[in-house]
């Protein structure tokens, strides 16, 4: 009888104790609920940010706007206002052609023409003057075609003469563009170099929480992402 | 819900709204306040980052706010959206119309600048023969601007002419750096005054209706405010015809709701107050309402490079900056254009713009690092002159995201404007060069309207019912218990920025609405 009653003693020791301590992991707020869990639940200010990198680094874009000859030239007056100096890299290097690809096939009618127009008008002088391509000019003969263009000027109020307002508004465009690039933020600027433009960035203050926008509902990624080489990207039917 | 009738719907919450709230509820008036757009907080919007880790590599991003010069991807978020709520214009005619409906409006983000008309400007008329007179001077606003420059602490000089009156000011007695002296010489000979600059310090850095007016109210009790509440029109009583109200709509969910009250204040901004009685059909006995809209010429100017200063020698010559108030018809009269204009001017510490130089590449370069620190800038503000034809209309064609019929401005400079900056520019390169500064650009052509952010008129305020909105109360003339006390209700306007005038207007209109309230008058 004795006996009896100290095993259960010890029986129900033990499984209070079980008891107990299922109850304190119950009431341990950094563990999950029982399951199922509500799915919404779980990220907390403790949950790890994931370090991410800029698409512009890794990936490559597809030309959209400007034809293949209009670019070949954008590059090689990219390469002349803005090329590599004192370890900065220049325009070519900041990938610059390819982002005002994406800037201009996205901005107004007006600035696209601007841009066409001014490419157009440097190829046909190129050719007219020296019969090559400008994107194969050197140094002296395309100083030779932009000098005549240069203008001072400031506020919003960029020439309006034409061909001055191309040469001018890219040259301002090629410089803020590859100055803001990653590649020149990765260089640090010595005198007066110009330093890539750091500031407070508004976050949308309250998004389009329902997607109704029209403006973003047809818009397509510009940047894709290339696969490392030979493996191919999985594709999900859906 | 409630069905409760507010004693005052104030619809803005920028700095004519937020002054509103502060002296009504002061006065034990309970007030709604209505912001159109959300509540800002930096700590929860804002990061600091680089321009290489946004997407267009700090450039505004096309397509929505193509007419905000100001913009650029940093700031992008912060104004109002072209395609959310759209406004139309003339192809030929273009207008910079730059909103901002975080809850504070445009009081988070201006540049300070604080200055009174004089009576050159409220009684222009008297003086050139052009326009209206305001039907208040500035001794009525006087003291209105005292109590203003010491709520939001406006720094400067007691050294203004005529033309701008002193105020209740932070001594600023810091020494003119040479560079600065070299151009107060300069401009001596011509009789073209400078002084210093006087600009609102506000508390912890800023200035705005959030931290200096808005904090009061709250305090009081008697401040109701909500936010993202677009309002859709004002509603009036059946019986009085009197306004008693608005319809709005919740900006995040849509959902249509209604508040009452007994008196309605406007202070939406400028087009905005306008663009809502339009909708509203209100307040227009007069033909008036929309007309005489004007604003400042910005956009030219002058930058030159004091020789001394540069290889890196500026430590000691540069820095500073200063206000030339207007100088032209003052005691002379031009024959090229009424009114005129003023200087801001600053001697400039760091690197110049590129723009500053013909050249490109290696020589760029070198030219960058040459003329470091020496820059010395002009800018003109020149008073646009308020015409019956520049004017704001409702576009039955367009709505905003709300279905709320769009805003069509039809406005342009004249010749009086093109040849008021001509001028500016001619008088800037020949004090530059007469200070022995070294001329490196210039622009004699202004900004698109609206571009200087100091749109005002429309509502403009005067003695005639027949040829005014306002009386001198910033009360309507058809409807006793409708206030206006933005920008709107400005007569005409001026070389200032409008920003003191605003919010001394404002106090002014809303002590004496309280007063008549607590009368039983309203």
């Amino acid at each position: 009888m004795r006996r009896r009653e100290f095993v259960r003693a010890l029986v129900s020791f033990f499984v209070a104790g079980k008891a107990a301590s299922a109850q304190q992991r119950m009431n341990d707020p950094t563990l999950p609920p029982p399951a199922p869990v509500p799915w919404t639940l779980g990220l907390n200010t403790r949950t790890p940010i994931p370090a991410t990198g800029l698409a512009d680094e890794i990936a490559t874009a597809e030309l959209r706007f400007f034809t293949p000859l209009q670019m070949s030239t954008l590059t090689r007056l990219s390469d002349v206002l803005l090329p590599p100096l004192n370890g900065k890299p220049g325009a070519a290097q900041a990938q610059t052609p390819m982002f005002l690809d994406f800037l201009i096939g996205s901005s107004s009618e007006q600035r696209q023409k601007v841009y066409t127009g001014g490419l157009d008008w440097l190829e046909a002088t190129a050719q007219a003057k020296y019969k090559t391509a400008f994107a194969q000019l050197d140094d002296t003969q395309a100083g030779e075609v932009i000098k005549p263009w240069l203008r001072t000027w400031m506020s919003d109020n960029p020439p309006t003469e034409a061909h001055a307002d191309f040469i001018n508004i890219a040259h301002d465009d090629i410089r803020s563009a590859t100055v803001n690039s990653k590649a020149w933020h990765d260089v640090p600027s010595i005198g007066a170099e110009p330093h890539t433009e750091s500031g407070i960035y508004w976050l949308p203050i309250e998004p389009d929480v329902y997607g109704e926008n029209p403006a973003y509902a047809h818009t397509q990624p510009h940047v894709q992402a290339m696969p490392k080489g030979g493996q191919k990207m999985p594709v999900y039917s859906r | 819900m409630r069905n409760e009738v507010h004693d005052v719907l104030i619809i803005g919450s920028g700095h004519a709204g937020g002054m509103a709230a502060k002296i009504l509820t002061e006065a034990g008036i309970r007030c709604l306040m209505l912001n159109a757009g959300p509540v800002v907080d930096i700590a929860r919007d804002a990061e600091r980052l680089p321009a290489s880790d946004l997407p267009y590599r700090g450039f505004r991003p096309p397509g929505h706010i193509d007419h905000v010069f100001q913009s650029n991807e940093f700031n992008a978020n912060v104004w109002v959206d072209e395609q959310e709520v759209p406004y139309t214009f003339e192809p030929n005619q273009p207008y910079n119309w730059v909103r901002v409906r975080l809850f504070g409006g445009r009081s988070l983000f201006w540049s300070r600048q604080s200055f009174r008309l004089s009576d050159y400007e409220f009684k222009c008329r008297s003086h050139d023969g052009f326009g209206e007179d305001w039907p208040i001077g500035h001794a009525d606003l006087a003291p209105y601007y005292s109590r203003v420059e010491r709520i939001f602490r406006v720094a400067g000089a007691m050294d203004g002419p005529a033309q701008m009156p002193d105020g209740a000011f932070i001594l600023d007695d810091d020494p003119w750096t040479p560079s600065m002296q070299r151009f107060i010489n300069a401009a001596k000979p011509l009789n073209i005054p400078v002084c210093k600059q006087r600009r609102a310090m506000g508390v912890d850095g800023l200035a705005s209706s959030v931290n200096l007016l808005l904090p009061d109210a709250e305090r009081t009790g008697n401040l109701t405010s909500i936010a993202n509440a677009v309002v859709r029109e004002i509603t009036v009583d059946k019986n009085t015809g009197l306004p008693n109200g608005c319809n709005f709509v919740d900006r995040i969910s849509r959902r249509e709701m209604s508040v009452k009250a007994r008196v309605v204040v406007l202070a939406a901004g400028t087009l905005e107050s306008t663009r809502l009685l339009l909708n509203s059909g209100l307040a227009n006995s007069s033909g008036v309402l929309g007309r005489y809209l004007t604003d400042q010429i910005y956009g030219a100017g002058v930058v030159a490079s004091v020789p001394e200063a540069r290889g890196r020698k500026g430590a000691g010559i540069m820095g500073g900056g200063a206000i030339v108030p207007r100088f032209r018809n003052i005691d002379t009269k031009s024959d090229k254009f009424l009114r005129g204009y003023a200087f801001n001017v600053s001697s400039m510490v760091g690197g110049l713009s590129a723009r500053n130089f013909a050249a490109y590449g290696a020589e760029l370069e070198k030219k960058l690092e040459e003329y470091y620190g020496s820059g010395f800038q002009m800018t003109i503000m020149g008073e646009v002159l308020g015409r019956y034809e520049n004017h704001v209309r409702i576009d039955k064609d367009k709505v905003d995201a709300w279905g709320i019929p769009v805003l069509h401005v039809d406005t342009k400079y004249t010749d009086n404007e093109y040849n008021m900056a001509k001028d500016a520019v001619e008088v800037g390169v020949e004090l530059c060069e007469s200070a022995g500064f070294e001329v490196l650009s210039k622009n004699p052509i202004p900004n698109p309207p609206g571009y200087s952010i100091h749109e005002i008129g429309t509502c403009r305020m005067g003695d005639d019912p027949k040829k005014s909105v306002l009386n001198k109360w910033n009360q309507s003339h058809d409807h006793k218990n409708l206030f206006v006390v933005d920008g709107a209700s400005f007569t005409s306007g001026g070389w200032q920025n409008p920003t003191m005038t605003i919010l001394s207007l404002s106090m002014r209109a809303s002590e004496h609405l309280a007063s008549e309230m607590n009368k039983g008058d309203l």
